[in-house]
């Protein structure tokens, strides 16, 4: 899919690389004065996101605490949260250990929980493209870094707002092309065969039943297997469909003989 | 079993080959099609035995004994409908204050058809956030009812009630520990049981006793004793970790009347995590099946989802127990039969095994009282596979409606944000509610289905879509 990496808006690089080795070089550094690592409480302490400036609230906890403010980053446009770890176990004792959360998801676009597209404009029109390309970075980083969901600023993106012909143009079409040209070339290369050894041209293999099958099943076999794993796949997803039944009918499946025989 | 395509393949295939050899040769030997037609008829043209119980022999002088194992929801319902209908029951509870790790959620059908009184339920949920692995919100319960909502309770009044219910209609309650049954010795002999008699002012290991017994109704749980005894087979079984947190009351003013659902890699491969309200706190914890040592790691993931709501609260309990994921391989032998959890009726998707457990339990007793007509005759395998048969065929529509969403819904990421994505759609919330509150699986207007439908392929297409261009992403 070349075309997507030609439209998607270049990324900041390289804050993000400075940022990723930050966190991990405090962490370490905070794991060593505090070696004993007990099974913890995550009782989180959220930073204040501003622009580069990061300030800590604490948050009420029934045993005493300690803050500790982690210097802020040089990035304007992630922040670092750091959070605190202590023990409510039976025997009271209190143990603590620091550690910093990757930072979280921060994109000038990114508006009220959505996308902006007022942001999205290329030549007066919405860049759909742009939009998805935005989306993607924004899953994948809250994939690698999971966030907590905040009701003060919930995510109510939804994929429906991008239109369907911007999502056919861009994912559907390159995968039929490429299907389209393997179905293409199998239907030349078994006509020319079915040709060769039984002499029968095109026009009159299209009108035999047995001719026909096999482009039925070349047809299927194009777009049911698009890559070698898909037939081992195909395979599983059909055992999964009845896996739950069988299951179920086990019990009926009892064999009479045994329960006579008690 | 959705998981991580991966992971499933192994996990299904290891459970697939171990499964279907339990039964494979009896089925291959008879060619039974089990799914036609009702078992016991179709044993008896195979074999030309009439197995009613009216040709059971009428008990002399005496009602028909049974033992209900385990006084939880599904044993409690048993014994008093046992014991409603003449029959003398015993119900053998371990734990009689025994606090369950249990989201504690029971649908609407279950107050009514039960007859639960409202003062049981501590809090109605109506409504409900499921959050996507990127932080997707949406609130689902537009579309309830004022007179609808999801009952949470606790589990040890919910429990304790139905076993009062029990002994007052006539059943014996016993504070004790089975310990294994024997196997009658001749066609119409008794079973015995042995299980250790707690005295009232508890401590020690109790008294050894046995019991002679016409049937038994394993209501054990998941780790059923009974259901090793009569060699029900093993089922694949999830392990659900569960924190109880009590948080300020600002923050719980947000869980009044909400529970969320968090779904996400992070949070569990083949399940979601939770934060349920209880009475004065809440519960936040996670479960899987194919990943069960990495719980801590989910429930870290888990706390961090719910982070700013639940931020300054103090854990006050940690708990886990293991949540059957499949009916086991074999429910009735002889005139043993389980329900609940010991049977495994726990449903995929969301994991609501406490109406089923008590319906179980209510139906396998009502086959009893009727095969032995109230108590009065013996009563033989046959009239225990009627509560099958009936139990299979009402909430089999549910059951297998709520694992073609697992299946679909619970494999990847991207279809977990579709999932949530759909969760928006008002008509897919008015579907929801209605089957989980009434339990009946009822087919909606055509042209709205296949809208849904149409919608459904919609998301997960462009959900997966998605990802592959996440695929190709390194960040």
């Amino acid at each position: 899919m070349s075309m997507a990496l030609f439209s998607s808006s270049p990324p900041p690089p390289t804050t993000l690389s400075a940022l990723s080795l930050k966190p991990r070089l405090s962490f370490r550094t905070q794991l060593a004065l505090f070696p004993r690592k007990a099974p913890s409480l995550l009782l989180p302490r959220s930073t204040d996101n501003g622009a580069g400036v990061v300030s800590s609230t604490a948050t009420v906890t029934e045993e005493e605490e300690k803050k500790e403010e982690t210097p802020p980053p040089a990035a304007e446009e992630k922040d670092v949260e750091s959070k605190q770890q202590s023990v409510l176990g039976s025997n009271g004792a209190a143990a603590r250990a620091e550690e910093v959360l990757p930072p979280k998801f921060k994109d000038p676009r990114w508006v009220g929980g959505t996308w902006d597209l007022k942001r999205f404009q290329k030549d007066g029109k919405s860049d759909w493209d742009g939009v998805v390309d935005a989306e993607v970075r924004r899953r994948k980083w809250l994939q690698e870094n999971p966030e907590a969901s905040s009701n003060d600023e919930p995510v109510i993106f939804d994929t429906s707002i991008i239109p369907w012909w911007s999502w056919v143009k861009r994912f559907h079409l390159p995968e039929a092309e490429l299907l389209n040209g393997r179905a293409a070339m199998i239907g030349f290369f078994m006509a020319y065969f079915v040709d060769s050894l039984t002499g029968v041209g095109l026009v009159d293999q299209m009108g035999n039943f047995f001719c026909k099958t096999l482009l039925f099943i070349a047809v299927a076999g194009v777009l049911l297997i698009r890559k070698n794993e898909d037939i081992d796949t195909l395979k599983r997803l059909l055992d999964e469909t009845t896996f739950y039944d069988k299951q179920w009918q086990a019990t009926w499946q009892e064999d009479k003989s045994d329960s006579e025989a008690k | 079993m959705a998981s991580l395509s991966s992971t499933t393949s192994t996990a299904a295939g290891d459970s697939l080959r171990s499964f279907s050899g339990l039964r494979r040769e009896t089925s291959i030997l008879r060619g039974v099609a089990a799914a036609d037609a009702p078992a016991s008829q179709l044993r008896r043209r195979q074999l030309g035995v009439v197995r009613a119980s009216r040709t059971s022999p009428r008990l002399n002088g005496r009602k028909l004994r049974v033992a209900v194992v385990g006084g939880g929801p599904a044993g409690g319902a048993a014994a008093e409908a046992l014991a409603k209908g003449g029959v003398e029951t015993m119900l053998i509870e371990r734990k009689l204050d025994n606090c369950k790790p249990c989201g504690g959620a029971i649908p609407l059908c279950m107050v009514e058809e039960f007859g639960l009184p409202l003062d049981l339920i501590d809090r109605r949920v109506t409504k409900m956030k499921m959050i996507s692995p990127s932080n997707v919100a949406v609130d689902i319960g537009r579309t309830l009812g004022p007179h609808e909502y999801i009952g949470m309770v606790r589990r040890e009044v919910l429990d304790a009630y139905l076993r009062g219910r029990a002994a007052e209609a006539g059943a014996s309650v016993i504070n004790g520990l089975f310990l294994r049954l024997e196997q009658p010795e001749g066609p119409g002999g008794p079973y015995r049981i042995h299980y250790n008699e707690f005295s009232p002012a508890g401590g020690g290991t109790g008294e050894r006793r046995t019991a002679e017994v016409d049937a038994v109704v394993g209501a054990d749980g998941a780790n059923s004793r009974v259901a090793k005894s009569i060699g029900a087979g093993e089922y694949e079984y999830a392990i659900a970790f569960q924190e109880r947190v009590r948080i300020p009351e600002t923050k719980m003013e947000y869980y009044k009347e909400r529970a969320e659902m968090y779904v996400g890699d992070d949070v569990s491969p083949d399940f979601y995590g939770w934060v349920f309200p209880k009475c004065d706190h809440v519960a936040v914890g996670t479960g899987t099946v194919t990943h069960k040592a990495d719980i801590k790691k989910f429930q870290a993931a888990t706390r961090l989802r719910a982070k700013d709501k639940i931020e300054g609260g103090t854990i006050i309990r940690v708990e886990a127990h293991p949540i059957p994921e499949h009916p086991r391989p074999r429910r009735v032998l002889g005139r043993v039969a389980l329900v609940g959890d010991a049977a495994g009726y726990v449903t995929k998707c969301s994991g609501e095994g406490i109406y089923f457990a008590a319906k179980s339990g209510q139906m396998c007793a009502e086959a009893i009282v009727e095969g032995s007509e109230n108590g009065s005759r013996m009563i033989d395998e046959g009239d225990l596979r009627k509560y099958l048969e009936k139990f299979d065929k009402m909430y089999w529509p549910t059951y297998k409606v709520l694992d073609v969403l697992q299946k679909v819904f619970y494999r990847s990421n991207a279809a977990r944000e579709a999932f949530v994505e759909m969760c928006a759609d008002e008509y897919v919330q008015k579907m929801t509610f209605d089957s989980y509150l009434y339990k009946k699986v009822v087919p909606g207007n055509p042209l709205d289905d296949l809208k849904l439908a149409v919608n459904t392929i919609g998301s997960l297409v462009r959900a997966n879509a998605l990802r592959r261009e996440m695929d190709k992403l390194t960040l």
